[in-house]
């Protein structure tokens, strides 16, 4: 791994920032598509994993649109601005340096939503997604009552509780970050969407602070969490736009991945109404040390309802309900 | 030989209505296919007489306006009939020794008849007032106020008997069950040799449509799009939704053909005119769709089955392919950042595809009880050439030319004029077709 980091660290100071855009820069028009090639090769060149998707997505934000094939025909065939070139130029650098793409262009899609992303705050992968569909579609509680609070434990850009927002105009979330920076992404991101009425985000470490902060609105319907699940061990075995740009604390679940879930576990209790459901994305090893977990901790009250495969066919999402 | 070539004319004719109501005869007078096992039986008198009329000049050009269908014949016949049955149901109507179904099935004809007599007194009245004042005119020549008074009025009342001959016609057409509908057109490219030129032309075409879709407002969302080298493009599909886009896009679903010396690719090396074509395919998308899909019959690829997903890996590519496993049809989708969204648009699209089978079906025997030649065809067959070396573009079905290619290619007024011409053409056709099936059923 460290020598791999090496090489590439040699690789990337061969990279001259101003060598690359004076190849063409001087050469006249350059269309969108010529620009995409031109990335993707450099990008293939220098190791950058998805060199082509790298190329289009910053090449598609530099001249407004979402992703390349929806470019406008008559964005598509005009030549790139000297501008847009220095723009393209100085995200393209920072994808050389392994800066994950979401993080490049400060933004990424989520559902129907779109979020801002800043580094270090975790980016919500697709799986996740499906956490969503998930909690609207198999909490009873959530569809019967009506005004219904919900808890998300490490809300990251906030994601999952805004997408759920969006959804439930009458709910209202709690969520909880032990770190600053996703607070306050999360508050932005809250604003940003005109949800910031519905939702309280409070600086908060399950497994350190005292709950009692939680209990400001009474016990939830609903507990959702994206919780850090990687094991330890596993952590440097990452990508490097993992392991060198996102923030350690979403990821690291400790020795087995389960510290934040168990600690969640031991809380819901007190968090949550009767009949109240939990929703958690999990490693697929994780269901049956959950199912375990359960049965030596009786005095949780917890009842394991299902495990949930994601579009994967992982055994991705768990489902606990309160008796 | 003088009916059989009568029955080429008749699939051939063109009119014209709605602003100009004007009907022009096309160059070519006779087609092989309907000299053949064609019965003349199968056309009534008078709609003979009306069209060895028309045989009569057969190379007029597509522009020189002769003969309104208004003024024509057995369209004056057609109106008359109506009138006559609406007069013979009211009668009917009014007698108490009719039978409970009988008088129910009237009573519904009754009152679509009454529409179109509505309509028709209006027209006829609208007709007097100008005769009306015309003569008024005749007799005032002395007072040039009143006399520019009664030009005026005499305009207005024509604009307004356009209007409702426009009405008219338009409450005449059979009722098409998908016109308001949403459409989803597909291009593919063909696979000549040196398939470069076909992509490339697919993705004109394809460009052309989304212009298109810009210039009428509709909105235009892409579901998939298989870029190929040299800027072409495989394959591309796109929902378009809008105000009656079904209507107007249906006569673009084809072969289109090009020629032309290639710029690019390895077919430009040499230099000569090459042809290729592209396919369009344009089909109703329903409202709802109400395909039911079991989940346990697709299987979903993504760039994430690989490998252990989840916190993992943080990968950008959110393309997801579902194969429907009973049918095997597969889909593609990759325009939109977030997964879930490209897998409903893939399923969306799949849906599509099962319902497509059926809807093709039902066109297909539409098509062929309905033989029209403009009329939504078979979608293999070549309707429009793009010769870019003499820079004109010809639409087989209306023989229609066009000599800007490259305006045309930016898919405003040009393709817009041309769809309105086909459009006209196929309603013509179609109230033709409708006045052949009604002579026939009521034997006159």
């Amino acid at each position: 791994m460290y020598l791999q980091t090496l090489l590439l660290r040699r690789l990337l100071q061969s990279v001259s920032p101003t060598w690359l855009p004076c190849r063409w820069l001087g050469g006249g028009e350059m269309s969108p598509s010529k620009l995409v090639r031109h990335w993707q090769s450099i990008f293939h060149d220098h190791g950058v994993p998805e060199p082509q998707e790298s190329s289009e997505i910053l090449i598609a934000h530099a001249l407004g649109s979402k992703t390349f094939p929806s470019l406008p025909p008559s964005v598509a065939h005009t030549s790139v601005s000297v501008a847009q070139l220095r723009h393209i130029e100085s995200m393209a650098q920072q994808r050389l340096k392994r800066v994950p793409i979401q993080y490049v262009i400060g933004e990424w899609d989520f559902l129907d939503i779109t979020l801002q992303m800043r580094p270090p705050v975790f980016i919500p992968r697709p799986e996740t997604e499906e956490l969503v569909g998930l909690v609207l579609g198999a909490s009873r509680r959530l569809q019967c009552s009506a005004e219904p609070l919900v808890l998300e434990v490490g809300c990251g850009s906030g994601a999952v509780s805004l997408s759920l927002l969006q959804r439930l105009p009458q709910a209202r979330i709690t969520a909880i970050d032990k770190t600053k920076a996703a607070v306050k992404l999360t508050e932005d991101n809250a604003v940003s969407l005109g949800l910031q009425n519905q939702i309280q985000v409070l600086l908060l470490d399950i497994l350190a602070d005292p709950p009692d902060p939680l209990l400001m609105w009474g016990p939830v319907d609903v507990l959702v969490s994206n919780p850090p699940y990687i094991s330890t061990s596993d952590i440097s075995q990452l990508d490097p736009e993992i392991v060198k740009y996102e923030d350690h604390a979403a990821l690291d679940g400790g020795p087995d991945g389960m510290d934040v879930i168990r600690g969640i576990l031991s809380f819901a209790p007190r968090l949550l109404k009767p009949g109240g459901d939990i929703f958690l994305e999990v490693d697929p090893s994780h269901p049956e040390r959950i199912k375990l977990w359960i049965q030596d901790h009786t005095d949780t009250h917890l009842q394991y309802i299902s495990t949930v495969q994601d579009f994967c066919g992982r055994s991705r999402f768990v489902h606990l309900r309160r008796d | 030989m003088k009916p059989l070539q009568c029955i080429g004319q008749w699939r051939k004719c063109i009119f014209h209505f709605h602003s100009a109501i004007t009907f022009i005869p096309l160059r070519k007078a006779k087609t092989s296919c309907f000299t053949g096992p064609f019965n003349s039986g199968l056309l009534l008198p008078n709609v003979l007489s009306a069209l060895q009329r028309l045989g009569d000049h057969p190379r007029r050009s597509y522009l020189q306006n002769t003969c309104t269908l208004w003024e024509c014949e057995i369209f004056q016949n057609y109106l008359q009939s109506l009138s006559k049955e609406h007069e013979r149901l009211t009668e009917m109507l009014g007698q108490t020794s009719v039978r409970e179904d009988d008088r129910r099935s009237a009573s519904r004809r009754h009152s679509e008849l009454s529409r179109l007599i509505g309509l028709l007194r209006d027209i006829k009245e609208t007709e007097q007032d100008v005769r009306e004042l015309e003569l008024m005119c005749a007799d005032n020549r002395e007072e040039g106020q009143m006399l520019a008074l009664a030009l005026e009025e005499k305009n207005t009342l024509k604009q307004n008997i356009n209007k409702l001959r426009g009405k008219l016609l338009q409450a005449l057409l059979p009722h098409e069950k998908y016109d308001m509908n949403d459409a989803v057109l597909e291009v593919t490219s063909g696979r000549t040799t040196g398939g470069d030129i076909c992509q490339q032309f697919t993705k004109e075409i394809f460009d052309m449509y989304q212009n298109y879709a810009y210039y009428k407002s509709w909105s235009f969302e892409i579901l998939n799009y298989s870029p190929a080298e040299y800027g072409g493009l495989h394959h591309a599909a796109a929902r378009i939704s809008g105000e009656g886009v079904y209507k107007r896009l249906k006569y673009e679903g084809g072969t289109h053909r090009v020629q032309r010396i290639p710029e690019v690719g390895l077919s430009s090396r040499m230099q000569r005119i090459h042809t290729g074509t592209m396919t369009v395919i344009v089909l109703p998308q329903p409202d709802e769709v109400e395909v039911k899909i079991d989940s346990k019959d697709l299987r979903i690829d993504t760039f994430r089955s690989k490998g252990a997903g989840g916190q993992h890996v943080n990968t950008t590519d959110s393309a997801v392919r579902i194969v429907h496993i009973p049918t095997g049809i597969a889909v593609e989708c990759q325009q939109e950042r977030s997964q879930i969204a490209n897998k409903e648009k893939a399923l969306r699209i799949l849906r599509m595809r099962l319902y497509e089978q059926t809807v093709e079906q039902e066109l297909l025997e539409r098509r062929s009880a309905r033989k029209l030649q403009v009329g939504t065809r078979a979608q293999s067959e070549r309707i429009r050439t793009y010769n870019f070396t003499q820079d004109r573009l010809t639409d087989h079905r209306i023989h229609y030319e066009v000599r800007n290619i490259k305006e045309f290619l930016n898919g405003e007024e040009l393709l817009d004029d041309l769809i309105q011409k086909l459009q006209e053409s196929a309603d013509t056709e179609a109230i033709l077709e409708l006045i052949e099936n009604y002579s026939v059923t009521h034997g006159k």
